[in-house]
C-alpha cells in the first residue's frame, strides 16, 4: 500500500509526471492486450490481407484516441485554442507546444502495438502470404498457379490439412516472418534516431522561446486546475449558505404562523443559528470574495466571463471587467513596466 | 518499504544516480528482450547474412540511442554547448565529462545484447552456415560435385531443422556444434575484452588528471541540479501566479457586482472585505511571486536565463540592470556569505 502511495505521490508531483505516468500505464496495457489477444487468421484468399492489416492498424488507432482522451492536457489545449481573446492575447506557439506534447505521449502506445505486431510476425504473415512470389521457393515448381494461390493462402494456419508438415509452408512462413522482423526493427531504429536528433538539436533552435512556451503552457494547465478548485470551494460555500438560509427561513416561517402556542412542558428550542447569517464570518474572512457571488445569475455570469474574457497576465494592473476601469486600481500600469515590489491590491 | 523508499530517493537524487538505475534496468530488459525475441533465420542463401547482421547490430544501436534519449543530460549537454557565454564562461572539460558519462552508461545495454547473442549462438549460426568447411566436417568427396548455388542453398538451411535436407552431405548436428562453439568463444572473448577495458579505464584514470576530473564532476552535477531547481522554482511561481490571478478575478467580479448593484441582495456582503481578504494566505502567495507579476517580465526572465546565466559567484549584490532585466527582487538584500567560491 505504501509503495503505491509513494508512486502515486511521485507521479502527482507535477502534471508532466502525471501525463508520463498515464502514458506508461497505457503502454503496459498495450503489451498485455497484445499478448492476451488470440490471433486467428482466416486463411482465405481475400480475407487474409484485410484481417492482417486491420489488426495491424485498427487497435493502434483506438489506442491513440484513448491516449488523447486520457490526457487532460488535450482538453486544456482545445479550450485555450478556442477561447475568445478577451484581455489576454493568445500565443499560437503555446498551443503548438501543448499539441506536440499531447501527440507525443498519445503516440507511444500505438507505436508499441505496431512494433510488437511486426516483431512477432503473425499479422504480417497473415496479410502477405498470398502476395509472396512463388519463384523464390523451389517447392512450388510442380504446382499449378491456382493450387499455389490456395496453398499460399493457407500458410498462416499451421494445423490446416493441406499445409500440415509441409516444408514449403515453413519456408514461406520463415521468409515472411524474417521480413516482418526486419521491417519492425527498421521502424524502431528510425523512430529512435528521430527522437534522439530531436532531443539533441532542440537547444540549437530558439531555446528562449522554448523556455517561455514551456512555462506558459504549464501555467495555463495549473490555472485551469486552480480555477476548478476555487469553483468547487465556492459551490460548497454557496450550498452551505443556501441550506442554512433555508433552515433559518423555515424556522422564522413557523414562528410567524404561531405554531409555538405555549411554552409549558416544552423544552426551549435553541435558536437554529446563534449568529444568524453572519455566522459564517468566523469561517474565514479570506473567502469574502467568494461569498459575494451569491446568486445563480451571478455565478453564471462569472463563469461566462471567465470563458469569454480571461484576465490579463498582469497582477498589478487592474483586472477590472468594465472597460472604463471603475476600480481604483485602473489608473496603474500597462504591461511590462517595472514596479516597486510588494504589490498591494 | 523503507528500503524501497530509500532506494527510490537515492536514485532520484541526481541525474547520474537515476541514469545508473535506468541503465541497470535496461541491461536486464535487454537480456529479457533477447529471450523473448523469436529468432527466425530465413534459411535462404542471400538473406541469412543480412538478417543476422541486422539482429546483431540494430537492437544494440536502438538500445544505445534509447539510453541516450532517456537521459535528460543529453538536452542539458546540448543546451550548455549552445548557450551564449553571457556572464558565465563555458568549460569544455565539463561538456566532455558529461558526454563521456552519458555514453558509458548508455553502452551497457548494447554490450549485454551483443554478449547474449554471441553466447547463445543462433545468430552466428544463421550468418555463417554457408561458410562451413564441408570438406573437413562432412562428406568431402561429394562437395566439389555440387554447383555453388546448390551448395549454398543446401547449407543455408542448416539453422532450420525442419526443412534441412542435406544430411547426405553434412550432418546438421556437426555443423551446428561447430558454429556454436566458435560463437561462444567469440562471445566470451568479447565479454572479457569489455570487462578488461572497463577495468583499465576505471583504475588508470586517477593516475591522470584527477584534479581536473573532480572539478568537471562537481560542475556537471551543479549544472544538473541548478536546472532542476530552476524548473521547480518556475513551477512554484506559476502556481502562485495562477492563485493570485484567480483571486483577483473573483475580487474584480465582486467589485463590479458591488458597483453595479448598489442596493439589493449584495447589501449583506461586507463591502470592505476586499482589503482584509488579501491578508491571510495571500501574502505568502505574493512572496512566492518574488516580484514578477506580469507576462512580459516573466518572458524576459526566461530569456535572460538562457542568454546570460548568472555568474558562479555568490556573496555579491550583482547589478542586473546591464542585461536589460528589470530585476524586481524584493528587499532586503540578501547577504549570503559563502566561505569559498570557485570560478569555472
Amino acid at each position: 500500500m505504501e509503495k503505491f502511495r509513494m508512486l502515486f505521490q511521485h507521479f502527482q508531483s507535477s502534471s508532466e509526471s502525471v501525463m508520463n505516468g498515464i502514458c506508461l500505464l497505457l503502454a503496459a496495457v498495450t503489451v498485455k492486450l497484445y499478448s492476451s489477444f488470440d490471433f486467428n487468421c482466416p486463411c482465405l484468399a481475400r480475407y487474409n490481407t484485410l484481417y492482417g492489416l486491420g489488426l495491424l492498424l485498427t487497435p493502434p488507432l483506438a489506442l491513440f484516441l484513448c491516449g488523447l482522451l486520457a490526457n487532460r492536457q488535450s482538453v486544456v489545449m482545445v479550450e485555450e485554442w478556442r477561447r475568445p481573446v478577451g484581455q489576454r492575447t493568445k500565443d499560437p506557439g503555446i498551443i503548438r507546444y501543448m499539441c506536440s506534447s499531447v501527440l507525443q505521449r498519445a503516440l507511444a502506445a500505438p507505436l508499441i502495438w505496431i512494433l510488437l505486431a511486426l516483431l512477432d510476425g503473425k499479422c504480417f504473415v497473415c496479410a502477405f502470404s498470398s502476395s509472396v512470389d512463388p519463384e523464390k521457393f523451389l517447392d512450388f515448381a510442380n504446382m499449378t498457379p491456382s493450387q499455389v494461390q490456395l496453398f499460399l493462402a493457407k500458410v498462416p494456419c499451421k494445423e490446416d490439412e493441406l499445409v500440415r508438415d509441409s516444408p514449403a509452408r515453413k519456408a514461406v512462413s520463415r521468409y515472411l516472418r524474417c521480413l516482418s522482423q526486419a521491417i519492425g526493427w527498421s521502424i524502431t531504429l528510425l523512430l529512435i534516431i528521430v527522437a534522439f536528433l530531436a532531443r539533441c538539436l532542440r537547444p540549437c533552435f530558439d531555446q528562449t522561446v522554448f523556455l517561455q512556451r514551456r512555462y506558459w503552457s504549464n501555467y495555463v494547465d495549473l490555472e485551469q486546475k486552480l480555477f476548478d478548485e476555487t469553483c468547487c470551494e465556492h459551490a460548497r460555500d454557496f450550498a452551505h449558505r443556501c441550506v442554512l438560509h433555508f433552515f433559518a427561513s423555515m424556522q422564522s416561517e413557523m414562528r410567524a404562523r404561531g405554531l409555538r402556542r405555549d411554552t409549558a412542558g416544552r423544552r426551549p428550542e435553541p435558536p437554529l443559528m446563534p449568529n444568524g447569517p453572519d455566522g459564517l464570518d468566523g469561517d474565514g474572512g479570506s473567502k469574502a470574495h467568494l461569498r459575494a457571488v451569491s446568486s445563480r445569475e451571478q455565478v453564471d455570469r462569472l463563469l461566462s466571463t471567465w470563458y469569454s474574457s480571461k484576465p490579463p497576465l498582469d497582477l498589478v494592473a487592474s483586472p477590472g471587467l468594465r472597460a472604463g476601469g471603475l476600480s481604483h486600481r485602473a489608473a496603474t500600469v500597462a504591461l511590462g513596466t517595472r514596479l516597486p515590489q510588494h504589490t498591494d491590491v | 518499504m523503507d528500503k524501497f523508499r530509500m532506494i527510490f530517493q537515492f536514485l532520484q537524487s541526481n541525474q547520474e544516480s537515476f541514469m545508473n538505475g535506468v541503465c541497470g534496468i535496461m541491461a536486464l530488459a535487454s537480456a529479457q528482450m533477447y529471450s523473448a525475441f523469436d529468432f527466425n533465420c530465413p534459411c535462404l542463401p542471400g538473406y541469412n547474412a543480412a538478417y543476422s547482421a541486422g539482429i546483431l547490430l540494430a537492437p544494440p544501436l536502438v538500445l544505445f540511442l534509447l539510453g541516450l534519449v532517456m537521459n535528460n543530460n543529453v538536452s542539458m549537454l546540448a543546451e550548455e554547448w549552445k548557450r551564449p557565454p553571457g556572464r558565465r564562461a563555458k568549460d569544455p572539460a565539463v561538456l566532455r565529462y558529461m558526454f563521456c558519462s552519458m555514453a558509458q552508461r548508455a553502452l551497457i545495454a548494447p554490450v549485454v545484447w551483443v554478449a547474449v547473442t554471441l553466447l547463445d549462438g543462433k545468430c552466428f549460426l544463421c550468418a555463417f552456415c554457408t561458410a562451413v568447411p564441408v570438406t573437413v566436417l562432412g562428406n568431402g568427396s561429394l562437395a566439389p560435385g555440387l554447383p555453388p548455388p546448390e551448395l549454398a542453398r543446401l547449407l543455408a538451411r542448416v539453422p532450420c531443422p525442419d526443412i534441412y535436407d542435406g544430411d547426405w552431405l553434412l550432418a546438421r548436428e556437426v555443423a551446428v556444434r561447430y558454429l556454436r562453439c566458435i560463437s561462444q568463444a567469440l562471445g566470451w572473448s568479447f565479454v572479457l575484452l569489455t570487462t578488461l577495458l572497463a577495468f583499465v579505464v576505471r583504475s588508470v584514470r586517477p593516475c591522470f588528471t584527477q584534479a581536473a576530473f573532480l572539478k568537471s564532476k562537481y560542475w556537471s552535477h551543479y549544472i544538473d541540479i541548478e536546472r532542476k531547481l530552476f524548473d521547480e522554482t518556475c513551477t512554484e511561481h506559476a502556481k502562485a501566479f495562477a492563485k493570485v490571478c484567480i483571486q483577483q478575478f473573483f475580487e474584480a467580479v465582486n467589485h463590479d457586482l458591488e458597483l453595479g448593484h448598489a442596493h439589493g441582495a449584495l447589501a449583506t456582503a461586507p463591502a470592505g472585505s476586499a482589503a482584509p481578504a488579501t491578508t491571510d494566505g495571500a501574502e505568502e502567495e505574493r512572496e512566492k511571486l518574488r516580484g514578477i507579476t506580469d507576462q512580459g517580465t516573466m518572458n524576459r526572465l526566461l530569456t535572460s536565463w538562457h542568454k546570460c546565466k548568472p555568474p558562479l559567484q555568490l556573496g555579491q549584490e550583482e547589478p542586473l540592470m546591464g542585461n536589460g532585466w528589470a530585476g524586481g527582487r524584493p528587499r532586503p538584500p540578501r547577504k549570503e556569505v559563502a566561505t569559498y567560491f570557485s570560478r569555472v
